[in-house]
């Protein structure tokens, strides 16, 4: 729930905005401004001259080849690679431990118990509820510890605060089974599976 | 799990985290590099190149307003711009998702109801200090339609009748009378507001209340 990386996010975002609007601001201003086109032209001549002598330093010796090739290839690929890692980090954050500590009883060994039992749980008591329309459950690590997040799709009509109390009592007696108080999220959303569901009249 | 986990968290929910956005942006770059690595590796291997050769692209930048249609020029840098902006905008705007925090104090069941130390319970490393009662997330649409349906019961109109806009700030109920049967303003934003009162919604919205001048007929 909190493990996108929000800041970075904005950051690259927000740099890509500014190369391509800078870009698409350049291109319409030298097809309008004839000003802009001959500064282009004085400019990116000596640009390109510099960008060849470059390339003419930095030959293998006794070859046609620079290896400046190499070096460009080599960023693009680190770049992709960057890419490719940042789209990763994109929602992370779901773990599969609810419980992970210590019995401080005399059998030696640790305690675990995967978070597949507090979603299978959950789940399993929305189920049956005629006011909801869906209700999905997921365990999230939030600082190293886990935390549930539970979403609701209630169908139309159903007063959120009723029945955000009702699913708190719900995770209480989970809590209760568990052993150790799980903080919880409770998402009460809307979906197209709501908007076009009959509306909720007996409740 | 500490108070400021659960602010942290809920702060999360209500604000978009520009996943979609930054993937879309990763996923532009990685085709624009692979693009740009298939036309150096095409060049480097002597075949002829698949749309322009890396040489030609760069002469043909240099001398630019030449050799192109201005207007399709515009048009290029109108559109490299617009998605620009898009992109800009995304980061720059706050963010903010259509969704209420419902205040947590009222949604707590009982308290005393967990166990708290009973000898063989297990070692409570993540005591929930801070976060004892769920944290709430709602979306505004929600919030409508529960809104609605308390509108409706308190004006006795039928559900087409009443229309209620949540935003981040107010309520806005419109309810169309039936045709002959007097409607009191004052019941329907009393009902609403009592309503909301019970939700306690995070940033709190006032609310108003617009009574349709025409009325249904035969509703």
């Amino acid at each position: 729930m909190t493990s996108t990386p929000v800041l970075l996010n904005r950051i690259l975002v927000g740099i890509l905005g500014i190369k391509l609007l800078a870009v698409g601001v350049f291109l319409v201003l030298l097809a309008t401004v004839p000003a802009v086109a001959t500064w282009w032209h004085s400019w990116s001549a000596d640009a390109w001259l510099g960008i060849n002598q470059a390339f003419n330093d930095t030959r293998f010796p006794g070859r046609p080849e620079s290896w400046l090739w190499i070096v460009l290839v080599l960023v693009t690929l680190l770049l992709m690679g960057l890419m490719v890692a940042w789209a990763a980090q994109q929602g992370k954050g779901r773990t599969n431990l609810l419980v992970s500590g210590d019995d401080a009883g005399e059998v030696a060994g640790d305690v675990r118990i995967g978070g597949g039992v507090a979603e299978q749980a959950l789940k399993h008591a929305l189920a049956e509820r005629p006011d909801l329309a869906a209700a999905t459950v997921a365990t999230y690590e939030v600082n190293g510890r886990p935390a549930l997040k539970v979403r609701l799709l209630p169908r139309q009509g159903v007063a959120p605060h009723l029945l955000a109390a009702e699913v708190a009592t719900l995770v209480e007696a989970l809590d209760a089974v568990v052993g150790q108080r799980t903080p919880v999220l409770i998402h009460i959303g809307a979906g197209a599976r709501t908007r076009f569901s009959r509306a909720e009249r007996v409740r | 799990m500490s108070a400021s986990d659960k602010q942290r968290v809920l702060y999360r929910e209500t604000h978009s985290s520009r996943a979609v956005v930054a993937a879309l942006a990763a996923v532009l770059v990685v085709v624009l590099c692979a693009y740009g690595l298939l036309e150096s590796a095409v060049h480097a291997i002597g075949q002829p190149a698949w749309l322009i050769e890396p040489q030609t692209a760069a002469e043909r930048l240099v001398a630019l307003p030449a050799g192109v249609p201005p207007l399709l020029l515009g048009a290029l840098g109108a559109v490299l711009a617009m998605i620009g902006l898009f992109f800009l905008l995304n980061a720059v705007l706050p963010g903010r998702r259509a969704r209420h925090v419902l205040n947590g104090e009222r949604v707590r069941a009982d308290p005393r109801s967990v166990p708290e130390a009973d000898g063989g319970a297990l070692s409570r490393g993540g005591t929930a200090d801070g976060w004892d009662s769920p944290a709430v997330v709602v979306d505004d649409e929600v919030i409508a339609s529960a809104l609605a349906r308390r509108a409706r019961l308190a004006a006795n109109v039928t559900p087409e009748q009443v229309m209620v806009v949540v935003s981040r700030h107010q309520v806005v109920v419109n309810v169309r009378p039936t045709s002959g049967v007097p409607l009191e303003e004052a019941a329907v934003l009393a009902a609403v507001e009592d309503e909301l009162g019970e939700m306690a919604l995070v940033p709190a919205p006032e609310v108003r209340v617009n009574l349709s001048s025409t009325g249904v007929i035969g509703a």
